[in-house]
């Protein structure tokens, strides 16, 4: 539902007809990187990409990155040593509890939504949802701000995400990210089909301009205006040699660091988002589902939280090998946390109080816990942090401009970490700040 | 209430048409035409002396002579006996009276739907003038730049033209349209040339009703009711496909097929009691267990247009909702249970006597060597019989509490909450079986304020592609002002009512409005237009299919029938939840009513059989989406082109993106099955006798309900050159010939001509 509105509010229809024609002619809207200068103070900057791990259903924080063993509300999660004292991990993480001294915990986040799609949209995007107008996620963001990154690929791309990701919001379907569905098909449907040779393939596509006409003529509405676009860009798509990049089993060694990455969704989201990446895309998204644990809790947490662990160790090491880890940011999010209190049925249920997120690499200083909640995980004990004090993060690591002002269509002023106006000077400035703490 | 027409016979009324637009006088012709519609209903109304009473006890002798206006403004018209007529306000009559009124209703469809097109076409008006005068006045603007003037007059023209009603749709446009929205595809061509060479004056009104009685409008309904309620094969957010929503599916259908009262539905959704098989409204709450606060919110979002999620932690920032209410509002649950008593909740193990049936059948499979080496228990029939023990029931002690951490002095954290309204009727919980039968009362009650404009506004939608209010799931407390068109839409809660909630009659009408068969709007409206409810449906607004329209379309292209093959689970599952297992007592017997539970849910076909592969068209099942898996699983065609994941309320989306157009592009189904010699579109052809520009039409006919212009039928006949051979057999020139015009199928279905709902 939200969806229509969110075509309906893309771009003005001017606006929009400038894009179009620009990107037809093989000429993006936003220039590329190159002549642009990113921020690179006070150990920002750093992260040339992000992997966004994002844990869809609400993340128990207590039997993850902030265990509470022993207590009433710890359940039977056991913690696990880290090397730092007096920080452990939940016993489901052991292979990031060796490498805690590359990671930050923020384990003091808090919420102001406990539903799935406010509290997703929020952390996504900074802002609450509103019926009205569909905020940039972070890919996008940076895209407008910092310029294409890679001539042909696509700037952000969206790993096993669902059909309510808030994407380029009002920045328009240009800058929406690639979705891909299941890691291992990559691209699915990116070259023509068997026996259509580009004569025929050429001849269909001539075929169908010929009968769209009329059509195309009538209806100048947004909708069917983007999907002309989408036309245009997947064609040019097709043509370029890009494809194998997202063609996972063409990743060195592919079956050992399948088994390496553990032979789960979330570890084949997390290899092929190292293959991006390596291939110079800025900004991916892995979205990993399973965490809305009512139900039941201790029968599913070992495998989800196993997946994630084997996952996220293993793209350390790799990105490390590879000379790619202080230039990319690994982040993972989620909704909100859990209850600290068991459930009736073995489960937790949301708690958008306090829950933990992380963060590694990209000029992130590791071997910390910043925040904290507190004994029994309920509240925020120290250091509250926002959803958009964590998106000022990202931000921040990326060398984004937090109080540069970008127009909606609609000539709403927005902020890439939301915005509030300074009392003082009545100037529109962010709203959040970055955790400077985490930042070597 | 249709002549409700007369109200304005004294005021203006106005005429908006694209090419002249001017003010009226309402002509002489006009009130004929308006007075006729008047007799015609008069006389359907038998007349007769009667006694009135009013609310306050006063007594009045006269003749029922109809009523005008609707909802608040609603009178009736008596005859007195000297001939005078008076109106007097329904609100002021006697319950008695009022019923007495009701019954007495025209329900024509097209007399409603007239009167529908009058409130359309007078808000077009009042909004045309308003802006009109804006235009005039803004030279003189001076808080205005003249940038901003240049903009200002740029949008006011813009939506000046938009309050113009658009032309008529012609018979292709309306018959594409119309299948679409109710049976929920396009026709094949067979029903395009029915429609298209009858010659019938009502032929429009004939097909709507010949459509809204066809299984296809079930479907259609079903997919947006599934999206609605998150209808899942697993029924629970967490389930395991243990629990069958089968009966569930088949509930929904069934109503739809029967047209039952769409209150009576949601009144059973609300307070079914009992196991699912037996039971099948349970479905609905079930599909939350353990989450009993946000089933509270989901059923406020999907049945009263409100969102109350926010009330959970807080009070509600933006209305009138206080987390005290949320929580009064929540006990109506707070006796609801989702399994039996006794029944383990962690391990789905079941009642004891299930237990011990499960232990029983297991030895003797053991016995047989029917279990795995370490295997003592057989772990199918566990968790199939554990099932027995989920059982939608209350359960007489209310769990609903405060949360530890309330805030606000009107209660103590943890504090036990008894139940109570916070809009609509007060509710007496002792007069029911449990709170929860209150609270389906008080939600279907005709005195609730947001139970009928919920579900008229989200029909709309469905008509016209934006409601009246938009978001649909945020209905605020005071709809006057905020209703993009206020009359219209209590005219349409008052008929939805007065119509007892027939969900057909209610679309029948709708479908009948001019306003609808109108062509669709060229042009996106504006944020602004939607914000402020300024977009006053020149015509429905060109709307992208939804991935079921899409599918079930495709579906058209390759089979004959289209809805020849259903699923027809729910008999089968109740029958072996409720076998007599005790009766079982060899090995083989146990393992042929194991066998059995495989077969739940096979599709069937119209005499009964089980469908097989060869019912595939290329392998590929090729069935109407609401009798596949619910939801698809991720990355099939219907997920990609926005079908819901069934996790949130209305999680269907109808956005682009390149994947969809590679699909499209490069995908099996428009290379593949459509092209396939086994296609129903393509066998017709191939094997037809019809000279290769008939086939065209044929073609066109199918995929786009229209016939090609010279020009496209030249263009596509250098595409249908099929390359054969005189040696070639028989199937390979019916190959050669399928893949040829497989060119043009591919083609055509690429064009966003296909994909749009004109």
């Amino acid at each position: 539902m939200k969806d229509q509105l969110n075509q309906l509010d893309q771009l003005g229809r001017r606006e929009f007809m400038a894009r179009t024609a620009k990107t037809a002619l093989g000429v993006s809207i936003v220039p590329m990187a190159d002549g642009l200068q990113a921020v690179k103070a006070a150990g920002g900057g750093k992260a040339e990409h992000v992997i966004f791990f994002y844990m869809s259903g609400g993340m128990t924080h207590m039997d993850t990155f902030d265990p509470k063993p022993g207590t009433e509300t710890g359940g039977s999660t056991k913690g696990i040593k880290t090397g730092v004292p007096g920080v452990e991990l939940a016993e489901f993480m052991p292979e990031l509890a060796k490498r805690f001294s590359d990671i930050a915990v923020v384990r003091s986040m808090t919420q102001k939504t406990g539903d799935h799609r406010g509290g997703s949209y929020w952390m996504h995007t900074s802002y609450q949802p509103r019926a009205t107008i569909v905020h940039p996620s972070m890919g996008p963001w940076a895209q407008t701000m910092l310029g294409k990154k890679h001539e042909t690929l696509p700037d952000s791309v969206v790993i096993g995400g669902g059909g309510n990701h808030p994407g380029a919001g009002f920045f328009g379907p240009a800058l929406a990210p690639l979705p891909i569905g299941d890691p291992e098909k990559g691209v699915q449907n990116s070259r023509p089909y068997s026996g259509v040779d580009d004569k025929l393939f050429d001849k269909r596509l001539e075929l169908m301009n010929t009968f769209d006409e009329g059509f195309q003529r009538k209806f100048k509405t947004n909708e069917v205006e983007a999907y002309t676009q989408f036309y245009d860009e997947t064609l040019k798509l097709m043509k370029s040699e890009d494809l194998d990049t997202f063609d996972l089993t063409k990743e060195d060694g592919y079956q050992e660091k399948m088994q390496k990455y553990g032979n789960s969704r979330v570890g084949k989201g997390a290899m092929l988002a190292k293959r991006l990446v390596s291939s110079g895309i800025r900004f991916v998204e892995v979205v990993s589902g399973g965490w809305d644990m009512h139900n039941d809790l201790w029968n599913a947490i070992p495998n989800t939280g196993g997946a994630l662990d084997k996952a996220l160790a293993s793209l350390i090491d790799d990105l490390k090998a590879e000379g790619l880890f202080e230039k990319t940011l690994i982040v993972l999010g989620t909704e909100f946390g859990r209850t600290p209190k068991i459930n009736a049925n073995g489960g937790r249920d949301h708690h958008p109080r306090v829950f933990s997120t992380m963060f590694a690499g990209g000029g992130i200083s590791g071997g910390q816990a910043y925040g904290e909640s507190d004994k029994l995980g309920m509240a925020v004990k120290e250091n509250p942090v926002t959803a958009g004090q964590f998106n000022a993060t990202i931000a921040h690591a990326m060398g984004l401009d937090l109080n540069k002002v970008v127009y909606a269509p609609s000539g709403r002023p927005f902020l890439v970490a939301g915005h509030t106006r300074d009392p003082k000077t009545d100037e529109i400035v962010t709203e959040h700040e970055p955790i400077m703490e985490l930042f070597s | 209430m249709i002549l409700r027409a007369l109200y304005h016979l004294g005021d203006r009324v106005y005429f908006l048409h694209k090419s002249t637009m001017k003010k009226q006088q309402t002509s002489p012709l006009r009130i004929a035409a308006v007075l006729s519609v008047f007799v015609l209903f008069s006389t359907a109304v038998r007349a007769e002396m009667r006694t009135w009473t009013s609310s306050d006890g006063r007594t009045l002798t006269a003749e029922f002579a109809g009523t005008v206006g609707a909802g608040a403004n609603a009178a009736v018209k008596l005859k007195l006996e000297n001939g005078s007529v008076i109106n007097y306000p329904v609100s002021k009559l006697s319950e008695e009276d009022r019923l007495f009124v009701k019954g007495n209703l025209p329900t024509d469809p097209r007399a409603l739907a007239a009167e529908i097109d009058t409130l359309v076409k007078n808000k077009q008006a009042e909004s045309f003038y308003k802006l009109r005068d804006e235009l005039a006045e803004l030279p003189e603007k001076k808080s205005l730049t003249n940038a901003e003037k240049a903009k200002r007059k740029e949008d006011i023209e813009r939506e000046m033209e938009m309050c113009k009603p658009n032309n008529m749709t012609n018979d292709n446009q309306f018959l594409r349209r119309i299948y679409l929205d109710i049976a929920g595809r396009i026709p094949t061509f067979v029903e395009a040339e029915k429609f298209l060479t009858s010659r019938s004056a009502a032929k429009r009104a004939e097909l709507i009703d010949e459509l809204l009685d066809s299984p296809a409008f079930a479907m259609r309904m079903y997919n947006y009711y599934s999206d609605l309620f998150r209808i899942r094969d697993g029924v629970t957010m967490m389930g395991n496909g243990d629990l069958k929503a089968d009966p569930y599916i088949e509930f929904i259908k069934a109503s739809i097929r029967e047209d039952k009262p769409y209150n009576e539905m949601v009144k059973e959704l609300l307070s079914a009691t009992g196991q699912i098989w037996e039971e099948p409204a349970a479905g609905y709450l079930l599909a939350d267990s353990g989450m009993r606060l946000c089933n509270l919110s989901n059923t406020f979002t999907v049945f009263m247009g409100t969102e109350i999620t926010c009330a959970q932690c807080h009070d509600h920032p933006f209305e009138e909702v206080y987390q005290m209410d949320f929580y009064k509002m929540a006990a109506f649950m707070g006796e609801t249970e989702m399994r039996s008593r006794g029944g383990n909740s962690m391990m789905m193990m079941g009642d004891n006597n299930t237990k011990e049936e499960v232990a029983r059948m297991s030895k003797i499979l053991k016995d047989a060597g029917k279990l795995r080496e370490r295997e003592t228990e057989d772990r199918n029939l566990r968790q199939w019989l554990g099932t027995k023990s989920i059982v939608l029931h209350d359960d007489g002690s209310n769990a609903v509490q405060l949360p530890h951490d309330y805030k606000y002095d009107d209660g103590e954290p943890n504090m036990k909450v008894e139940p109570a309204t916070y809009f609509g009727d007060k509710m007496d919980v002792s007069k029911y079986d449990s709170p929860r039968h209150a609270f389906a009362d008080w939600v279907v009650s005709p005195e609730n304020p947001r139970f009928t404009i919920n579900a008229v506004n989200r029909f709309w939608k469905m008509a016209f592609g934006l409601a009246q209010i938009e978001p649909v799931y945020n209905i605020p407390g005071h709809l006057d002002g905020q209703a993009q068109n206020y009359e219209l839409l209590t005219f349409l809660e008052e008929m939805f009512k007065d119509l007892n909630y027939s969900t057909k009659d209610f679309f029948r009408v709708v479908y009948n409005t001019q306003t609808y068969q109108r062509e669709s709007e060229t042009m996106s409206p504006s944020l602004t237009q939607i914000d402020k409810g300024t977009y006053h449906f020149p015509g429905p607004i060109l709307r992208r299919m939804t991935a079921e329209q899409i599918w079930d379309s495709l579906v058209a292209l390759t089979t004959a029938d289209p809805e020849a093959i259903t699923r027809t689970g729910a008999e089968q599952y109740k029958q072996w939840m409720n076998t007599d297992t005790t009766d079982l007592n060899s090995a083989d017997a146990i393992m042929a009513y194991k066998a059995d539970w495989g077969k739940i849910g096979q599709l069937t076909k119209y005499d009964g059989t089980y469908v097989s592969r060869d019912d595939y068209v290329d392998g590929v099942q090729m069935f109407r989406a609401s009798e596949l898996r619910q939801p698809m699983p991720a990355g099939h065609f219907l997920r990609m082109f926005g079908q819901s994941d069934k996790q949130l309320i209305e999680n269907q989306f109808t956005g682009g993106s390149s994947p969809q157009v590679m699909a499209l592009l490069n995908g099996t189904i428009t290379n593949k099955v459509l092209t396939s010699p086994d296609a129903y579109l393509i066998k017709e052809i191939a094997q037809g006798s019809g000279s290769k520009r008939d086939n065209i039409d044929k073609i066109f006919l199918s995929v786009l309900s229209r016939y090609p212009t010279s020009e496209e039928k030249t263009v596509a006949q250098s595409g249908m050159r099929a390359k054969t051979d005189r040696g070639d057999s028989d199937k390979a020139k019916l190959e050669a010939e399928a893949k040829a015009i497989g060119n043009v199928i591919w083609a055509l279905v690429n064009t966003r001509e296909f994909l749009f709902v004109q």
